[in-house]
């Protein structure tokens, strides 16, 4: 090792509390590049194995019945290399650990054999024998919420009927990796489960022997999906096809796209504000570090070190500190990585979800973290390199002292000497005084992120279920219905209102975009569940006209007053324009409404429901749900309060682990920024405060002008930072703004107090630890020549 | 060693007709432009030779400073022309300046410029390393009297001592020139004569021309040759026929 290496690992031992500092800055956003980057490889390897090897088809559809002959001919269409025709129904179930009824999917699987498409994959158990009668298989999300085991029984209501099953086995199905209701935004898993049973018995129950209502298809490579659509349409239409769609629309890979969406902004977003802050945290260092080694820098150039290998050297300093930060940062990435794909597991059921370590990203956050430190350090070395040895050597002219604008407005009687001299400091010194207070407001605003996301997260469930969602319970027929079904639910034990909706499936389209989502039909102005608008004022709906959630308006790229063209895709078919007359808010999914009459009469139909929104007495809630688990007609129930808490219990925990995780990282980050400046600046006030004390001010006299110093910046950096913070926080949230979920901009006084607070104590700790250095101040160095 | 600067002449000749090292002629120095100009050198002829100890005596502002900076390499006059051992070193560049101080010059300075984080031997080595052919960092300190004191940090050391090592760092890499800033400035009496023998056993048993700058009028007495400087100009040469022992210098 060269002696300059020798002295660059000593000064680097002398420094390494605040190296440390930096490195570990670096290595919280190294970690989180590399976590959220293997996340997405292993979602990504995940996704793709098991699409291969359980062969997951391209292109679905929904019919109301057609006979097996059918699904022959779909085979024949030119591209399709595999179909697997099936039957679904939605059913109410009987869950012995739930008061209220569960809803399930429940789909068919071949009698015999195994199905060409969409296989099951099997978790325990094992899978129905041709023949068995009475069984079923259950999806895994849902055995795991209720704790069932192959061996256990659940009730059905087939079709008004109701029957008890045998669960064979638990299963995972690469249709259902997310598992959510259909047309619901969130998951779930304890209300609702996906069963499957076998062919002969499902179609016995629901008069669908020799047929079937849904339609897989696997194309042959290179064909054309949308030919393939078109034709799959033309052919089902007789037999009431709801219109075809690729996997860009299937609801479970949408939900695993838009997580690897949501999470390559977050690969990018977080890691780089941490490395921005790195490259700034290095920068003051190396600043600092080659003022005072100005001398030694002048000796070197005199004797004949070029400035190349001055040069050099500085930067080797920083990327030692970056060397210590990267492999901090993999080894933390991979740590965090192996526990986030644990927690994946509960909202993405994969057979084999594993960490895979993205290798790639590691160069990419090296030398991502290699370029911070490089930017960082690189005026500094500048100044090095740039140094004239004659120039050096001389000693730095006198600093200038005059009164602060403080005194000179008058105002200094108002403060004590300490705070006096502390504002003539920053007065004297505006670039370092400028640079701490920028670090603090670094330090505060970092703080400010992951707590935004906490807080937009339960504005958006406050919105969902307080502002939006008023009801107790929402009930769905199985089948739309006359709206004298409403009676039948008014009637139902402590309802004390009921108001109806109507669902239907559609296709939405304007110019070349469209989407296929269901339009809700609601009373005019219901109180139960409502429309608001962006400033939460209830939206009347117009006698006329569409309310989109503006999500949507966006993705149609349409404006109020803009036209639509609905397809209806069960029923009547009705295609019709329609305008499109306001724009509602919501943040999960996308929607559209209509008032109900007006929705009945452009599907002419008449007075039709799909079912009811419910407020129920709590007093009489027992009696409520014992009576809704014997009324066949419902297909669904939805009980707000159980969804919220099902909801509290998974996505949001899951959410808090990652918030708690960023934050944690920047209440380190935020003591390591803190305690470097206060570091910085001890360490240029030291020979000034060595002079003091030697003429006899106290060790807490000192020490009060260092605090008076960093409060005055403080006072000045953390508002500063609370509003960057709030600007970083909006910026990072934008990059969360997919269909299925967005994130709004929610800064709270919480939000904002607790950053102060992390910022307050960090500078009292780092006082703290600067105070005992004060107590080695070198009082004879002072007097001596600066050597 | 390499081309751009040439290699030097024969050490230890007699002084009398010994090489040139240094030509000077017009050496000027301006600091600043227009009214604020300082003019540091204002037209110094000099030649120095090999084997010469000098003394470079004047008081402060004199230009002193000045002239070894621009004969060490660290500076560029602003006129007159500076050769050393016939080669521009006056119109040399940054690069060219480097490699001259890399293996012709070493410097002692007032404030000795040791590295504070490492140790006695290691300052030598630092700058040994950096030339083709050095003394070893023991033989260099133990030249100068410190063998004894090897793997002391600077911080272990007294002034007289660091000022030593810093000597020993100059001179470890055989330099052509040794260049000393007011070597005894920060000194007393007792450690700035071990200093200043330390200085003339170097220049007497190395022969490397040795410039000393000070204030101090008392050191005359060690040169071969005194030049007094005023205001920018050489106003005094002495040719001392004997010099005298560092040893019996006193002030």
């Amino acid at each position: 090792m060269s002696l300059l290496d020798r002295k660059l690992l000593r000064d680097l031992r002398s420094l390494k509390s605040q190296a440390l500092a930096v490195a570990l800055v670096m290595a919280c956003g190294l970690a989180m590049m590399v976590m959220t980057r293997s996340l997405i490889l292993s979602l990504e390897s995940a996704r793709s194995a098991y699409y291969e090897v359980y062969r997951f088809a391209e292109v679905f559809a929904r019919l109301k019945r057609a006979p097996l002959e059918v699904a022959r001919r779909a085979a024949e269409i030119p591209g399709v290399a595999a179909v697997q025709p099936s039957i679904a129904r939605m059913v109410t179930l009987d869950v012995p650990s739930l008061p209220e009824p569960a809803t399930a999917l429940l789909n068919s699987v071949p009698e015999r054999g195994e199905a060409v498409l969409n296989r099951l994959h099997l978790r325990a158990g094992r899978l129905l024998a041709a023949g068995s009668r009475g069984e079923i298989l259950v999806s895994e999300a849902f055995s795991d919420a209720h704790g069932l085991r192959p061996g256990d029984r659940l009730s059905a209501i087939l079709n008004g009927r109701k029957v008890s099953l045998r669960i064979a086995g638990i299963v995972l199905s690469p249709e259902f990796v997310f598992e959510a209701p259909p047309g619901a935004a969130l998951p779930d898993n304890r209300t609702f489960a996906v069963l499957w049973m076998n062919y002969e018995e499902l179609a016995q129950a629901y008069s669908l022997d020799g047929a079937f209502n849904q339609l897989a298809l696997a194309l042959q490579p290179g064909a054309s999906e949308s030919a393939v659509i078109a034709a799959l349409d033309r052919l089902l239409v007789p037999y009431g096809g709801l219109r075809a769609y690729g996997r860009v629309h299937h609801a479970s890979d949408v939900r695993v796209n838009d997580e690897i969406r949501v999470l390559q902004g977050l690969a990018v977003g977080f890691p780089l504000v941490f490395l921005a802050v790195g490259a700034f945290m290095t920068h003051a260092v190396m600043s600092r570090q080659i003022t005072l080694q100005r001398e030694q820098i002048a000796m070197l150039k005199a004797c004949g070190f070029g400035s190349r290998e001055i040069g050099n050297h500085y930067l080797k300093f920083a990327l030692v500190i970056v060397c210590v930060g990267a492999v901090l940062g993999v080894i933390g990435g991979v740590i965090l990585g192996h526990r986030l794909v644990g927690l994946y597991h509960r909202f993405f059921r994969f057979p084999d979800l594993h960490f895979h370590l993205a290798t790639g990203v590691l160069l990419v956050a090296v030398l991502a973290s290699a370029l911070a430190a490089v930017v960082g350090v690189w005026g500094a070395v500048r100044r090095a390199m740039r140094l004239a040895p004659a120039e050096a050597m001389r000693p730095e002219p006198p600093a200038r002292f005059s009164a602060s604008l403080v005194e000179r407005a008058g105002l200094g009687h108002f403060f004590s000497a300490s705070i006096r001299m502390a504002f003539r400091n920053l007065e004297r010194k505006p670039v370092q005084a400028g640079l701490t207070a920028a670090a603090l407001a670094l330090a505060t605003a970092i703080l400010i992120i992951p707590n935004a996301f906490r807080d937009g997260i339960s504005y958006v469930l406050d919105f969902q279920w307080d502002i939006v969602q008023r009801q107790t319970v929402s009930m769905s027929l199985v089948e739309p219905g006359p709206a004298r079904a409403l009676a039948d639910f008014r009637h139902l034990p402590g309802v004390v209102s009921a108001e109806p909706f109507r669902a239907t499936p559609v296709e939405l389209r304007a110019g070349p975009r469209s989407r296929r989502l269901a339009i809700i039909g609601l009373a005019p102005s219901g109180l139960l569940n409502r429309v608001v608008d962006a400033d939460l004022r209830q939206m009347v709906l117009p006698p006329q006209g569409l309310i989109l959630s503006s999500k949507l308006g966006q993705v149609l790229g349409v404006r109020v007053g803009d036209s639509v063209w609905v397809r209806s895709l069960e029923g009547k078919r009705v295609e019709r324009t329609v305008p499109v007359a306001g724009f509602s808010e919501d943040f999960a999914g996308v929607s559209s409404f209509m008032d109900l009459g007006a929705l009945n009469r452009l599907l002419l139909e008449g007075d039709v429901i799909s079912g009811a929104y419910l407020s129920v007495d709590r007093g009489r809630w027992t009696e409520f749900l014992t009576a809704i688990k014997e009324t066949p007609r419902a297909a669904s129930v939805v009980v707000k309060d159980a969804m919220r808490e099902s909801f509290r219990k998974t996505t949001a925990e899951s959410i808090g682990v990652l918030q708690t995780m960023y934050l944690t990282f920047a209440t380190l980050v935020a003591f390591g920024i803190v305690y470097n400046s206060a570091r910085i600046s001890l360490s240029e006030r030291a020979r000034e405060l060595a002079t003091l004390r030697v003429l006899g001010f106290t060790r807490g006299e000192v020490g009060a002008v260092l605090v008076g110093e960093l409060s005055v910046l403080a006072l000045v950096a953390v508002p500063v930072g609370l509003w960057l913070g709030g600007w970083l926080a909006a910026g990072l949230l934008k990059t969360i703004n997919t269909e299925t979920v967005r994130l709004p901009l929610v800064l709270t006084l919480a939000n904002y107090s607790f950053a102060a607070a992390v910022i307050t104590v960090a500078t009292a700790l780092s006082l703290l630890l600067a105070a005992r250095r004060i107590k080695e101040l070198d009082l004879v160095g002072v007097l001596k020549v600066r050597d | 060693m390499n081309p751009l600067i040439p290699a030097p002449p024969t050490k230890e000749p007699p002084a009398s007709t010994a090489a040139r090292v240094f030509a000077v002629r017009g050496l000027s120095k301006t600091y600043g432009d227009g009214e604020a100009a300082v003019h540091a050198l204002a037209g110094v002829d000099l030649d120095l030779f090999a084997g010469e100890l000098i003394v470079l005596l004047g008081p402060s502002g004199s230009g002193k400073s000045t002239l070894l900076n621009l004969l060490g390499g660290l500076d560029a006059p602003s006129g007159g022309t500076l050769r050393y051992c016939d080669w521009d070193l006056g119109g040399a560049d940054e690069q060219g300046l480097t490699l001259y101080r890399r293996e012709a010059v070493g410097f002692v300075f007032q404030a000795y410029n040791l590295i504070p984080s490492l140790t006695a031997r290691e300052n030598v080595g630092l700058i040994a390393e950096l030339s083709a052919d050095p003394m070893s960092p023991e033989d260099a300190l133990h030249l100068v009297g410190l063998g004894a004191r090897l793997d002391h940090f600077p911080a272990q050391l007294s002034g007289g001592e660091q000022q030593r090592v810093a000597i020993a760092r100059a001179i470890a890499k055989r330099p052509r020139v040794l260049l000393c800033d007011e070597p005894t400035g920060a000194l007393d009496v007792r450690t700035g004569v071990l200093v200043l023998e330390a200085i003339e056993r170097i220049n007497r048993e190395l022969g490397t021309l040795t410039a000393i700058i000070t204030h101090n009028a008392v050191m005359a007495g060690m040169a071969d040759r005194v030049f007094s400087l005023s205001d920018g100009r050489v106003v005094h040469t002495q040719v001392n026929a004997k010099r005298a022992p560092a040893s019996g210098l006193e002030w």
